[in-house]
């Protein structure tokens, strides 16, 4: 249920080619639009310091921005390879980041090959300036006709923060009803931390990109947000991890070549449906990618996701939830997110949770919609066979997990769990699967050849029963 | 709408180092060369304005050589004063290629040279270092994706059917120059064959999206790619795998053979040049449907009927409409010119 108490009507969610309007059908009076948001392109030129482009990269993943180029002062390119890069790159922004006063000279080389490359661009990339004063000064001096805004340092939170500011209105077109996605999933997993009082860990995966978002119950939010998608993105997904990647998911021998056929047509056919049990898994295995990559690209850029995995709720959207049974949707998730202790798994699979995350962004109260619990995933890897026990409305089941071990314990009602090794005791009213134990061990390691692999992949999915029958 | 006659818009994006340019307001007509220009090597710095005595903003005043001007060595690029005179001079051949805000100037060495031609007869609208605009009147066809350098050449068709699949046999040194018209499908050896024999481009429903991964590597993706001269023009006007060409946009393909025409590859779009009045060919395509298991996509019959709301193999439940091959959800039926672009 949401509800506002300001004067909005509806909320209106953009997807690749459509549009949904919570609550449904026509209305009149003011509407709140939820949108992707336009692709920035941001280039980054760094000081003689390494440890400057991780955060540089934090903040573009935080902001929803494509990182086109990196160009520092101690890379080795000349003039020409430089502005080569930068003019290929085409950049709406480029953020200096250079700290160090000794930084000045090198930096002027730098801005001296943004003004080659990029000086008859239109429009002119704006320059974010988070260095020095005196170099801030030359690089002025050095690109006098691009826009220069200046920043705090970019590796602080308050940096990060400005910079995701900045880059998310550029990504809004200034667009004073609109509301970015990535926003709005922000809002929503911060609203969903406060309510539960502890972690939560949001996985949103659309078509054109893919949300990574852990919120604390203090209200501390960090969002990844990645343009790695199932639809329009999905041919990024293939650039990015490789098709092998991508086929080692699909539970049953298929060619390569048409595999790479049905991800290019998926990614020129906005809001395609997956009609058949192929074009499905292909959905399901192009989202674990996205999704493993997202974090990778987390994890690379300095974040510390030791907190994420140990989160005890785990909420899906977009896609990722639309997807027909509820075990597809997990498996999905706790195939590439490797959750440290028991997690509830959740999805929200309209849009009402985006819906009630575009309010609360926009400060209106609105109260979050309940996302369908799943399933408890219960993550193990005991160094001798262990016992689990679960208790529901119909009783007590026990099972004896080694490692490897895959299974679901269906259940009814209220259930509560008693695992070896730890005190606590995850419990949850309802869960629609019940009780997943998975002892496979992280990181999950498929075989290579496909005589091993299908039979490993179809033994998983037969544990959750995630496909219909055609694709075992 | 597929075939379209009105005034199109290109860009011509230039490289690094352009040295001529066609002016602003300049009719050209495609395959005119918009721009030339230099690839360099690695640039010295000089001094400039240090060295002659003067502040940067009047370097430009007494330089021998404007910017972007080809020198050989020894050459005085620069120079002041006439008893006590001082003098830039440049210590390789190649280009001046930038003045710093400093006053220092860098020359680098020529190791290439590009052109850049129109693929549209028109007006040139922009013209600057980095980039020519040309607008112009042709009929064009939107494709999905194109691969490949900016072709030119004349409308030539290569198979007999618009669900045929161009044969590398049919593709010989006779069409060189050609823009091959391909039916539903352009497999990799017909794309080979046909760089091979000089084809300037090839266009068709289809082309494999593996064997384009070959051809263009990592650059290619479902948005096409542009690379340089030397790879072969691919425009894929439906989609990847299998797609058969509807009769509306085919015919017209049919009654302008031999005309004159070019493939702009950043905008996917066939440019043929030939009268608005050449013949009846702006008339509605009838909408594509993609595969069920997404490989490949077809034309649809003109009257379609929903079937309501369909549960189909993959357990998905959506609006149908109903065909003799089963149902296809609507999602998956586009018009033939419908965006495939996301909207941001």
């Amino acid at each position: 249920m949401t509800t506002s108490t300001e004067l909005v009507a509806s909320v209106e969610i953009a997807h690749e080619a459509r549009t949904e309007r919570i609550p449904p059908g026509s209305s009149e009076g003011p509407v709140l639009r939820v949108v992707p948001g336009d692709v920035v392109r941001v280039a980054a030129l760094l000081g003689r310091d390494p440890r400057l482009a991780p955060p540089m990269a934090l903040g573009a993943l935080a902001g929803g921005a494509s990182l086109v180029g990196l160009v520092g002062t101690h890379d080795g390119r000349t003039l020409v390879e430089r502005a080569e890069l930068l003019r290929d790159a085409h950049p709406d922004l480029v953020v200096v980041l250079a700290p160090d006063r000794g930084d000045a000279s090198a930096m002027v080389e730098l801005a001296e090959a943004l003004r080659l490359g990029c000086e008859h661009q239109r429009p002119l990339p704006h320059i974010i300036v988070s260095a020095d004063e005196r170099v801030r000064d030359r690089i002025a001096a050095s690109c006098p006709a691009n826009p220069i805004e200046l920043s705090p340092d970019v590796r602080t939170a308050a940096g990060r923060e400005a910079l995701v500011a900045r880059l998310r209105a550029v990504r809004r077109r200034a667009q004073a009803d609109v509301v970015l996605r990535d926003e709005a999933l922000e809002a929503a997993a911060r609203a969903m931390a406060a309510g539960a009082k502890a972690d939560v860990v949001l996985l949103d995966v659309t078509g054109g990109a893919t949300s990574v978002i852990h919120a604390r119950p203090d209200g501390i939010v960090l969002g990844i947000h990645e343009r790695l998608g199932v639809g329009a993105a999905a041919d990024r997904v293939v650039a990015r991890a490789g098709l092998g990647r991508v086929r080692r998911w699909i539970p049953r021998a298929v060619e390569a070549p048409a595999l790479l056929e049905r991800i290019f047509n998926r990614a020129r056919w906005p809001d395609a449906i997956p009609a058949s049990v192929l074009a499905l898994s292909l959905e399901m295995a192009l989202a674990r990618e996205a999704i493993a990559h997202t974090l990778a690209d987390a994890e690379r850029a300095g974040v510390s996701l030791e907190a994420a995995w140990a989160a005890p709720l785990l909420v899906l959207t977009g896609r990722l939830a639309q997807l027909p049974r509820a075990a597809q949707s997990l498996l999905v998730a706790i195939d590439v997110f490797g959750a440290t202790g028991p997690t509830l798994v959740s999805r929200s699979s309209g849009d009402t949770l985006v819906a009630a995350g575009a309010l609360a962004a926009r400060g209106r109260v609105a109260t979050m919609p309940p996302a369908e619990p799943i399933a408890i995933v219960a993550e193990m890897w005991p160094r001798r066979s262990a016992t689990v026990r679960v208790t529901d409305a119909s009783g007590v089941v026990t099972e004896r997990v080694g490692r490897g071990s895959f299974l679901l314990i269906p259940t009814t009602g209220a259930v509560e769990i008693v695992m070896p090794g730890t005190t606590v005791r995850p419990s949850a009213e309802h869960l629609e699967l019940g009780v997943v134990i998975d002892a496979r061990g992280r990181p999950l390691v498929l075989p290579p050849r496909d005589a091993e692999r299908i039979p490993t992949l179809a033994r998983w999915n037969a544990a959750l029963d995630v496909l219909p029958a055609e694709a075992r | 709408m597929a075939w379209l006659y009105r005034r199109h818009s290109a860009d011509h994006p230039l490289a690094l180092g352009a040295s001529e340019r066609v002016a602003e307001g300049r009719e050209v007509h495609a395959g005119d060369v918009l721009a030339a220009g230099t690839t360099y090597g690695t640039p010295l710095k000089i001094a400039g304005a240090r060295r002659l005595g003067v502040v940067p903003a009047d370097l430009a005043r007494v330089m021998r050589v404007r910017v972007g001007g080809e020198v050989e060595r020894r050459t005085v690029v620069a120079r002041t004063g006439r008893r006590f005179a001082r003098a830039v001079s440049s210590p390789i051949a190649g280009r001046v290629i930038h003045q710093r805000a400093d006053g220092d100037l860098h020359i680098a060495p020529i190791v290439g040279r590009w052109i850049v031609r129109s693929t549209l007869d028109g007006e040139v609208t922009r013209s600057d270092d980095a980039c020519v605009t040309v607008e112009g009147s042709a009929w064009a066809l939107q494709g999905v994706a194109a691969f490949g350098p900016d072709a030119i050449g004349e409308v030539s068709l290569a198979v007999d059917a618009p669900d045929d699949e161009l044969q590398p046999s049919r593709i010989d040194v006779r069409m060189q120059g050609r823009i091959l018209i391909g039916g539903a499908r352009a497999t990799a050896e017909s794309i080979t064959r046909a760089h091979a024999c000089g084809v300037a481009a090839v266009v068709a429903g289809a082309a494999p999206a593996s064997g384009l991964s070959v051809v263009y590597g990592e650059a290619a993706t479902a948005s096409g790619a542009v690379t340089g001269p030397d790879a072969p023009t691919v425009l894929c006007l439906i989609g990847f795998g299998v797609a058969p060409l509807p009769r509306e946009v085919f015919m017209p393909l049919v009654a302008l053979s031999g005309a004159r025409a070019a493939v702009h590859t950043a905008s996917a779009r066939l440019f043929v040049f030939a009268p608005e009045d050449a013949g009846d060919f702006a008339r509605n395509a009838p909408s594509l449907a993609l595969a069920n298991d997404w490989l490949g996509a077809r034309p649809m019959d003109e009257h379609l009927s929903q079937s309501g709301v369909t549960r189909f193999p993959s357990e998905i439940e959506a609006e149908a409409f109903a065909t003799s091959d089963g149902p296809v959800p609507v999602a998956n039926v586009l018009a033939f010119d419908a965006p495939r672009t996301p909207r941001a």
